[in-house]
Parts: structure tokens; C-alpha cells; sequence
């Protein structure tokens, strides 16, 4: 039997190593392992053997199909390698996928992103918690109690003082209990609005909001700010205007708009004719609000800011349904393959 | 706001476009939302006398009318009102007329008899709601006449929004200031009747607590005939989206929306005594208010109140008992100032906000309460024939104080607005805007005042100095300063650790092929029920939103498994490619949590824990996996060890059984460096699967963010071996029981230093294998950092290897 083996592989290794073509290859193949092949006879012959020959005769039998295949793989490459020249490949054939690549959500994306413009212009970054007290949401932020004021936004409310937060402007009164002036900050975050959901409205969205004081910041300070992020954020000469505003903890106020990016001006569906789209709020800190983290008089001014990022996102992107950022259906978030 | 252009040309004149104006509205704060045209126009509608009425010959009801539309000809109409007759004034719609809604008026044959028009209703008309008979004009104006010209009106209307800091805008005459201060133009005050001395109210009015309402002005009208509104005031209303109702309330209607203070006029002979009262309700009652509707009262609610109870909610909505009706002929009319935030408890427990509540609650001018009943005893006067009682009442609070006027700094106002406003352009702002202004100092600098400013009763939201700062810089313009804070730009910052951690996760997972998702903070009490959590888990105790604005539970929660399962859910159903990887970086919010420490504010202990936690995520997962565990679970566990890598901390992974959501025997914890468990990794139960309504295989890492040092170490760089390794691959027996983490440990035990790589690279179960083991193969590699290692080392390593598995383990080489 060992010896049946021993002419097998000789000869089929020959055979295997003078094949001169795919086809001849394949037919030895075919001779040595298909079902009639010469070796897969002997497999079957093994039944026929002494029960104790059976092991020792079946591993070489293995070993040598193993040997085969290994021998007509290399053989296989090699005619490959001669043929190359002549071959004729569908080179249109798909490639293999590597891992499919996953995304980065926008809004984070657009957060971060965000709070890139700001690291290069010397701002730091914090957060605060979302669920917040009463006295940082309202109170500290001059909203008078039982106030008007107060269904600006409507709040959720978790108990007689806690709320979830209905912006992020809380942790600038936060900052600045811990810190003394001069500051530069953005906030970012996730803040809460108990309203009904559409198109344009969440109950959970994400804000970013910025800060700097010091001893002289003036409106003109703000103004070009807002500027140099817009530049950066949307990308060339963006006209923008202030309007005049009302928020409890900046005085003045103003809501600033950007000239749409869609019309140039002109006006038409995103902007509502008004060749205008809001981008925030803002203004300068109201000196209640110094008051409140315990600043002296008159010591210092600053400047506030707040965005949508949700909105801003959506901007960038021609989104028109905010409820998309939240349902994370993967025909939605695949569209934002490669953007960080 | 709505704001009829028509109605504001009385109060005030300027030249420009309406789309001009309304830019500079908005430039100047009042955010004009929206710009209409407003018309009521009837074409083909004229006034025609009815010569004379006969009976339809074939009609009971019907009239046969001659009609002269002043054209000389006359016509035949067929009309079917009761109250047609000869003689009587009234609309005709003539061939080819189109009415409101869309009719239009066409030659007919009615019962055998031609009829060229219709003789209309208000009804048809839509001037009133009267549709049971024709409306018959008085004054008898000529034949011919357009009705346009006796009621029709064009008008443009301005929607503006009005931010709560600004009461006064919530008027015509407020927005006209405005516009007066922005053209240059000066204010037209409207017409009032200030009552003559004379005659006797017989009323008495007690206010209980002037806090509550510190201004409460009575008067009375006699012989009042309450009818229609002259067109007109029908108009104005209309324009602004008001539904003209009789003469007096259209007046009340008409002042409150010219002037901002809102009125109440009471049918006097419907008030029981002699006394108002001014109070709080004391008890719990249920009312019929004038929208016909009931509503309870309770005992803080301040009420007008007459001899035998509460005839008016104060500032929020009459009651029906006491309004005023078609018979009504004396009146007592209110005019009050109320505390605004008691106006606001009221009307928002009530839900309930009125015209008048509205305006209650951002705070009534005072000198407006005063103003507005006299511009309202002059229009019930002139259009309801009223005469006005002389005795009126006026009680206010003796103790009110004046606010007092403002110190400004003109210094101050160019250190903010980054302007160098002098001081004569600085007080020629505020003057424009009706301030009364004082110059003291001309010195500007840092502490020294320049000008006192007097602030009117219509400006309550001008209390500080940086209020005036506001309104120059609303009236001069934000884009006027110059000077920043000359300081030079801030210095560079860079990427916290903690949000260069984000960053770098954001990336590679994606690269694996994860998408991010961002799920919602709200969760239900099915979904945490799911989890089966243990009553000492932090994570069974949630907040709850206790106004949730759909009325359905609202918490917050405490694991983001739900979230993640519901993104997997969508995703499945979707028929995304699976398997589904997802991560998420989010919040949680723990109440029984640590709590923070040290802070500032006492109510802190209040707020939950808020830990931020990684999920990285695969569902819909077949891999069949080896030793036993899936396929998708080994692809997280081998993504933990180079997560650990990523973030630069050593994490391992303990087998254990801890969370209840996970399957038992195939879950692990994920320890830190110093042993302290800072997440977990598994497969979801299948029965928490099912409860979360999701039928796939879900296999789940989480990692507390939060609780990570991730501070990077500074890398040192080593110096490498360049020698070459020499591989040998083992292939063992072992017996079950035995862990390949034991195999390993004894191995690299055995070896040492010299152990560059150690694989796993096949696990053998099937047959010819001795009963109760399985054959690992495994592949090392060994490299020295002194020189190529020779064969004889490497066998004597493997030697060594081999006795150390045989005595420790009892593992053998397969033969
Ligand atoms: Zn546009």
C-alpha cells in the first residue's frame, strides 16, 4: 500500500509540474483528485484494509491530497504569471470590499467642527449638565421669575427646581463662578424645548454657545466674531446683519442673519423670500448676569452668542426635516460617508 | 402683532413703501414676520331703492321686486327675504357680481319668472352674520352707489413679532412711536372724552390689596344703543383678524388693540349692590366666562367681584353673567392696571390666554389706564350715543413709586457699543424716541454721568443704564462701531484629552465600519423594564418629566441599550445589509449617582449623575464564531483590546455574568488598570431583545467614558529588535476546563522575554481527537534584541513550553 502511495506521488507531481496550460492542469486535477481521480480511489479502497492498517494509511492518504493541493496551487500561479501578457481578464469585475465603511453622525460632526473654528480662534471648550437647575437656566440669566420671559422656551420640568435645560447658556453663568475674566468659551451640548415635534422643531436638539469677557469687549468685537466664523463655517464672503432682539441675559441683543446661501440675496423657498437666514443669537452680556456669578460693577464686558446646530447642519447640508438627525436610518447617515 | 398700515396712518405719518417700512421695523427690533394685503371689495354690488313688492305667482314666499339701481333702468328681482318691502335702501348684486365665497351672480329664471341679480344679506355679504333677511341701509344713500364705497376697505397688514420685553409694541399707537422715532415724524395722538364733571355713578370701588391691582378706573355710560359698529371700525377689526360683535365691545376691542390696555365693559343693570370689589377669589368656583365656556376659579385667582360674587376674572375674560347684550343701555367700564404675574398664574393654570392677559401680564402703561377709558368714552359717545356719567372712579395705590430716572454714561456706552458717540448724538437718540433727557457733565469718561433720562409709563422694560445703551444702539445702528477690545488675538487653544478622545473614536470607528448614531435622552417605563434591572442598580432610578407636552410618560434614561436597539430595530426592518454596526457617544442621567461634590450652588444635590458612556454595537449578527461564541461577540471583544490601544489605557476582559440584560456565559466586564469595572461586553438576552420588540442577535460593548483616565502617557520611544524571528507552531491537546487564557499565561510564563507574538490560529473539535479535549494550534514567534536566535535555543524554548503545559495543565502536544 505504501508503496501504491509512494508511485502516486511521484507521478503526480510530475504530472502536475509539466501541465502547460489551465486547461491541462485542470484535467490533471481531475485525474489525480476528482471523484474518479486516482487518489480519491484509494481513499475509497481504504475500507478494504485491516481496521489497525486503516489510521497510518489514511493520514498519508491526507497528507498527500494536502501535498497535491498545495502542488497544484503553485503550479496554478505560475502558469498565471506566464500568461499575464495574454491573458484576457474582465478587468470591470467589482473588487473585494474591504470592511464597508460606517459614518460619523452629522451633528456631532457639524458640532465639532464648530468648535474647530473656535480652538483656532484661542476659545476653550466645556460642557455642563443637561439636566440643570432652576437658578442657572432662568434665574442666574436675568429671567425674572413668573415672567413672560420664561415661555420663550418652553421647559420640561423634572421637579420644583430642576429642569432639563432648555439652552446651554447655563454653563456660561457656570464658568464664570469658577473663573475670573479674561475668558473664551464655546459650549456646546444637547438642550431640551417641550414642544411638539415637525420639520423644524425637536423636543431634544443640539446648541453651542460661546462666551468671551474681559476688561473692554465691545459689540465690534462681536460683530467680527461672528464674521470670521461665518467665513469659516460656510466658506467665503457672507454678508451678515444684526437685527434687534430680546434675551434676559444679553443686553443689547440682536438675532444674527446670514445672506442666504441658496439666492445670493434675491430671496426664495429656504430663506422665505427674505434673502435672510437666522444663524443665532446673540449679544452682550447683561450686567445682571455679572452680578449673579459675582463679578464687580462695571469691571468687565463680554460678549454672548448662541447657535443651532441642528440648524446649521441643516443648512450646510439642504436638510428640510430635523426629525432625520434623530430616527439614525442608515440611508440618511450613509450620506455622510468621509465627513469628520 | 398685526398691525393695519390704514389704522397706523392715523397715529402717524411717514413716506415709504410698505416693504420699506417693514425692513425698517425690522431693522429696528420689530421683526416683521409677515406683510398682507387686506381687502374687502364687492364688484358689481350698489346700492338700489325698492320701487315696489308683489307676491311670486307661483311662490308663497317669494317677493317680486322693481328695483331702481340708479342707472335709470329698473329691474324685476325675485327676492325670498321677510323683510323686503317698497321703499327700503338696499345692496343689489347684479348680473355678473361675485360674492364672497366664490358666488357669482347670474340672469335666472325662478319659477317662471326672470330675476336679473340679488338682493343681498349681510350674511351673503359677509359684513355680518344676519342671514334671515336682507340688510336694509340707512341714511338711504344714492342708488348706485358701490357698496365698496359705503363698506369696502383696503388695507395692508404688518405681522410682527413682539418679544416679551416690549408691552408697548403690542398696539398701534406703540408701533407708531416707533415709526414717528424712525422718520422723523411726529405722533397724532388720537381723539378722548374727558368726562365733565356731573351726574352720579352710584358705585363704589374697593381694591383689597393694592399690590394686586394698584389702578382701578371706573366709569359710566348711559343710554347706550347697542348696535352694529360703523363699517369702518368693522374694517379696522376685520384687517387685523378681529370679528366685529356689537358697538361697545367692538370699541373696548378697537382701544385695546389701538392703545394696549385692555378694557371691560359690564351691563350695569346685570351687577348686583353698589360696591366693586377688587380681590382674590377666597374659594373654589365655577364660572361661565363670556366664550361661554366654565371654568373653576380657584382661591388666589383675583377677581372683580359685585354684590353677590365674581363677575370677572381680573384681566383674563369677563363672565357671562354681567356682559353686554343686545338690550344693554348703561354701562360701567373698566379700565385697570393689574399685577402682572398674578394675571399670568391665573391665565396659564387656566390655559386660558385672552387679548387681555396677554398684555396684563407683560405690565399695563400706567398712564395709558387713565387714557384709554377717555379714548373709549369718546367713541361710545360718538358711535353708540352714549352720554358719559361725569362721577368717575380712580383708585391707585398712594404708595406706588415713580421709577426713578437714569444715569448714563456716555462713556459706557462707547466702551460697549465700541462707538465715539458724543454727547449731543447720544442724547439726540434717546430724545427721538420720546425720552425726556437731562445733560449734566460733558466730561466723558470712565465714572462720570452725562445724562439723566427720564423714562415714560410706555417704556417699563428701560430699568438700567445698558437699556438706554440698547436703544441707541437700535437707533444708530449696530454696525456703526469701530473699536474692538485692541487686544491682540486670544492664543491658540487646542483639543481637550477628553474631546480628542471623541475625535479619535469618531474616526476609527467609522473606519471599522460602525455608524454613529444619536439616540433620545426619553425613554419609556417598558424600556427600562426590559433591562430587568435590580432594585440596587443605579440605573432602575429615573427622573421623570412631570410636564410632558403629549400627556405620555416621559423619563430619562439610565442605559442607552434601548436607544441603540431602537436605531437597530429601524435599520433591520429598513433591510440594511447585515450585519448592523453602530456606536454611540451619549449621556445618561443617574439619580441615585454620585453626586458632585463641592460645587457652588446648595440645590446641587439635586441634579443626577450624568456619566458619559461609549456603546459600540452589532445586530443581526449569523456568525457562528468558535470555541462556542458568535461571531459578532469576538468582533467586539477583539475591538476592546485595540480600543485599549486606541485610547492609550489598558482595559481587560473578565468573564462574568453581572448584567441582567445580557446573556448568561457570554458576557464579560471590562476592567481598568486598577481593576475597577468601567463597562461591560455581551450579547443581549434574547428575551430583553423581545421586550425591546427586536427578533435578531445583538451583541453590545459600553464603556463609561466618564470614569477612564485616558490621559495618554508621553511616549518614549524603545529602541526594536532588528534581529529576524524564528516561528514554530504548536499543536496541543486540551483537556475541557483548561482556559486558553491559562494556556497562554503558562506560555509566555515559560518563555519570558523572548515571545514576540503568540496566535491562535486554529481550534480543533471534530473527531479523532481523545474524548474531552480539542487541539489548539497555536503560532510563536521568539526574537532576541541580542542577536538571531539559533535552533537549539528556540527547541530548548519550546521544550521548556511543552513541560511547563504537561505539569501545569496537563496539556500534551497532539501526536
Ligand atoms: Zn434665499
Amino acid at each position: 500500500m505504501h508503496e501504491a502511495i509512494a508511485r502516486l506521488r511521484a507521478e503526480g507531481l510530475a504530472r502536475i509540474d509539466q501541465a502547460a496550460t489551465n486547461e491541462a492542469l485542470e484535467a490533471v486535477r481531475l485525474a489525480l483528485l476528482g471523484r474518479k481521480g486516482e487518489l480519491t480511489r484509494l481513499l475509497r479502497g481504504l475500507v478494504d484494509l485491516e481496521p489497525a492498517q486503516r489510521p497510518a494509511v489514511g493520514a498519508a492518504l491526507n497528507e498527500l491530497k494536502l501535498e497535491f493541493g498545495a502542488a497544484l496551487g503553485r503550479r496554478q500561479s505560475e502558469l498565471a504569471e506566464h500568461h499575464t501578457a495574454a491573458a484576457v481578464c474582465d478587468l470591470t469585475l467589482p473588487g473585494l470590499p474591504p470592511v464597508v465603511l460606517g459614518t460619523a453622525h452629522p451633528l456631532p460632526s457639524v458640532l465639532e467642527e464648530i468648535c474647530d473654528i473656535f480652538y483656532g480662534m484661542g476659545y476653550d471648550r466645556d460642557e455642563g449638565p443637561e439636566v440643570e437647575l432652576e437658578y442657572y437656566n432662568f434665574t442666574a440669566l436675568n429671567f425674572p421669575p413668573d415672567h413672560p420671559a420664561r415661555d420663550l422656551q418652553d421647559t420640561f420640568f423634572l421637579g420644583t427646581d430642576i429642569l432639563l435645560r432648555t439652552q446651554t447658556s447655563p454653563v456660561q453663568v457656570r464658568t464664570m463662578e469658577r473663573r475670573s475674566p479674561p475668558l473664551a468659551y464655546v459650549f456646546p451640548g444637547r438642550v431640551y424645548r417641550n414642544e411638539n415635534a415637525d420639520a423644524s422643531h425637536s423636543s431634544e436638539f443640539f446648541q453651542i454657545e460661546g462666551l468671551r469677557v474681559d476688561r473692554d469687549i465691545s459689540l465690534v468685537d462681536l460683530r467680527e466674531t461672528v464674521a470670521a466664523f461665518v467665513g469659516s463655517f460656510f466658506g467665503g464672503e457672507r454678508p451678515t446683519r444684526f437685527r434687534p432682539h430680546y434675551f434676559p441675559f444679553t443686553e443689547p441683543s440682536v438675532e444674527v442673519d446670514m445672506q442666504c446661501m441658496k439666492c445670493g440675496g434675491r430671496g426664495c423657498g429656504i430663506c422665505g423670500q427674505s434673502g435672510w437666514l437666522e444663524i443665532m443669537g446673540a449679544g452682550m452680556v447683561h450686567p445682571n448676569v455679572f452680578k449673579a456669578v459675582g463679578y464687580p460693577d462695571d469691571a468687565y464686558t463680554g460678549f454672548a452668542f448662541g447657535m443651532g446646530i441642528d440648524r446649521l447642519a441643516m443648512l450646510k447640508y439642504g436638510i428640510d426635516d430635523i426629525r432625520l438627525f434623530y430616527e439614525n436610518d442608515l440611508r440618511f447617515l450613509r450620506q455622510f460617508r468621509g465627513v469628520l | 402683532m398685526k398691525i393695519s398700515l390704514q389704522w397706523l396712518r392715523e397715529l402717524v405719518a411717514w413716506e415709504d413703501s410698505p416693504a420699506d417700512l417693514a425692513a425698517r421695523l425690522t431693522a429696528a427690533g420689530l421683526n416683521v414676520e409677515g406683510l398682507s394685503e387686506f381687502a374687502l371689495t364687492w364688484p358689481g354690488v350698489k346700492v338700489a331703492r325698492v320701487l315696489e313688492c308683489n307676491r311670486h305667482p307661483n311662490a308663497d314666499k317669494l317677493t317680486l321686486c322693481k328695483v331702481d339701481d340708479g342707472s335709470g333702468k329698473t329691474y324685476q328681482i325675485v327676492c325670498g327675504a321677510p323683510n323686503v318691502r317698497a321703499g327700503l335702501h338696499v345692496l343689489l348684486a347684479t348680473v355678473g357680481a361675485e360674492l364672497p365665497g366664490g358666488v357669482r351672480i347670474e340672469a335666472a329664471n325662478i319659477r317662471g319668472i326672470e330675476s336679473r341679480g340679488m338682493i343681498c344679506s349681510g350674511a351673503e355679504l359677509g359684513l355680518s352674520d344676519d342671514e334671515a333677511g336682507i340688510m336694509e341701509l340707512a341714511d338711504a344713500p344714492a342708488a348706485g352707489t358701490p357698496a365698496d364705497e359705503l363698506f369696502g376697505c383696503r388695507d395692508t397688514v404688518l405681522d410682527i413679532e413682539v418679544t416679551p420685553n416690549r408691552p408697548d409694541w403690542l398696539s398701534h399707537l406703540g408701533v407708531a412711536r416707533e415709526v414717528a422715532a424712525l422718520y422723523g415724524t411726529k405722533l397724532q395722538p388720537p381723539r378722548v372724552l374727558k368726562p365733565t364733571p356731573g351726574g352720579t355713578l352710584g358705585w363704589k370701588v374697593e381694591v383689597e390689596d393694592f399690590h394686586d391691582c394698584p389702578r382701578y378706573i371706573a366709569h359710566g355710560a348711559d343710554n347706550v344703543a347697542v348696535g352694529p359698529s360703523p363699517a369702518w371700525l368693522q374694517n379696522r377689526l376685520r384687517a387685523i383678524g378681529q370679528r366685529p360683535i356689537n358697538n361697545v365691545v367692538d370699541i373696548t376691542n378697537f382701544v385695546l388693540f389701538e392703545l394696549g390696555q385692555p378694557l371691560h365693559a359690564f351691563d350695569r343693570d346685570l351687577l348686583g349692590g353698589d360696591v366693586i370689589t377688587v380681590r382674590r377669589a377666597g374659594r373654589k368656583q365655577t364660572v361661565t366666562m363670556l366664550d361661554d365656556v366654565s371654568r373653576q376659579i380657584v382661591a388666589d385667582d383675583l377677581i372683580i367681584a359685585d354684590g353677590d360674587g365674581p363677575v370677572a376674572l381680573a384681566g383674563v375674560m369677563g363672565l357671562a353673567s354681567s356682559q353686554v347684550t343686545a338690550g344693554t343701555t348703561r354701562l360701567l367700564l373698566e379700565s385697570a392696571f393689574f399685577c402682572p404675574s398674578l394675571i399670568r398664574q391665573s391665565s396659564r393654570r387656566l390655559g386660558l390666554v385672552s387679548e387681555s392677559s396677554y398684555r396684563f401680564e407683560r405690565e399695563a402703561d400706567w398712564s395709558m389706564v387713565r387714557f384709554a377709558a377717555h379714548r373709549a368714552l369718546y367713541l361710545l359717545q360718538e358711535l353708540a350715543g352714549a352720554t358719559i356719567i361725569g362721577d368717575a372712579i380712580d383708585r391707585a395705590d398712594p404708595d406706588r413709586q415713580v421709577p426713578p430716572d437714569l444715569a448714563l454714561r456716555v462713556h459706557q456706552v462707547n466702551r460697549i457699543l465700541g462707538t465715539d458717540l458724543s454727547l449731543e448724538q447720544t442724547a439726540d437718540v434717546l430724545r427721538a424716541l420720546g425720552l425726556k433727557v437731562q445733560p449734566l457733565s460733558s466730561q466723558i469718561e470712565a465714572k462720570t454721568v452725562n445724562l439723566m433720562v427720564q423714562v415714560p409709563t410706555f417704556r417699563r422694560d428701560l430699568k438700567l443704564e445698558v437699556d438706554l445703551i440698547e436703544e441707541i444702539a437700535r437707533l444708530h445702528g449696530y454696525d456703526r462701531g469701530t473699536r474692538g477690545c485692541g487686544s491682540p488675538a486670544l492664543t491658540c487653544r487646542r483639543r481637550q484629552r477628553r474631546d480628542e478622545v471623541n475625535r479619535l473614536l469618531r474616526i476609527w470607528l467609522p473606519a471599522l465600519g460602525y455608524h454613529e448614531i444619536v439616540s433620545s435622552s426619553f425613554s419609556g417605563r417598558h424600556q427600562l423594564a426590559a433591562l430587568q434591572l435590580t432594585a440596587g442598580d443605579l440605573r432602575s432610578e429615573c427622573l421623570q418629566v412631570l410636564n410632558p407636552h403629549h400627556g405620555r410618560e416621559t423619563l430619562l434614561r439610565t442605559s442607552l441599550v434601548p436607544g441603540f436597539v431602537d436605531a437597530a430595530r429601524r435599520n433591520l426592518h429598513a433591510g440594511a445589509q447585515r450585519p448592523v454596526r453602530l456606536f454611540q457617544l451619549g449621556r445618561v442621567f443617574w439619580p441615585a449617582g454620585r453626586k458632585t461634590a463641592g460645587t457652588r450652588h446648595a440645590q446641587e444635590h439635586l441634579l443626577p449623575e450624568e456619566p458619559r458612556l461609549l456603546q459600540i454595537g452589532i445586530a443581526g449578527g449569523e456568525g457562528a464564531g468558535y470555541g462556542g461564541i458568535p461571531l459578532e461577540l469576538l468582533e467586539l471583544k477583539g475591538l476592546a483590546t485595540e480600543l485599549a490601544a486606541l485610547l492609550g489605557i489598558p482595559l481587560s476582559l473578565r468573564p462574568a455574568g453581572r448584567e441582567p440584560f445580557l446573556a448568561d456565559g457570554l458576557q464579560w466586564e471590562i476592567l481598568d488598570s486598577s481593576g475597577e469595572i468601567c463597562g461591560s461586553l455581551g450579547r443581549l438576552k434574547p428575551e430583553t431583545a423581545a421586550a425591546l420588540d427586536v427578533d435578531a442577535n445583538i451583541a453590545l460593548l459600553e464603556l463609561r467614558l466618564d470614569r477612564l483616565d485616558c490621559t495618554r502617557p508621553a511616549i518614549h520611544y524603545e529602541q526594536f529588535s532588528r534581529f529576524p524571528a524564528a516561528k514554530r507552531d504548536l499543536s496541543l491537546l486540551v483537556p475541557s476546563g483548561v482556559t486558553f487564557q491559562q494556556v497562554e499565561e503558562t506560555i509566555r510564563g515559560a518563555v519570558g522575554n523572548g515571545l514576540a507574538h503568540l496566535e491562535l490560529f486554529d481550534i480543533y473539535t471534530g473527531t479523532g481527537l481523545p474524548a474531552g479535549t480539542c487541539a489548539y494550534g497555536i503560532r510563536l514567534k521568539f526574537r532576541s534584541q541580542h542577536g538571531s536566535l539559533t535552533g537549539t535555543i528556540v527547541d530548548e524554548t519550546i521544550q521548556r513550553i511543552l513541560r511547563d503545559l504537561a505539569s501545569a495543565l496537563q496539556v500534551y502536544p497532539r501526536a
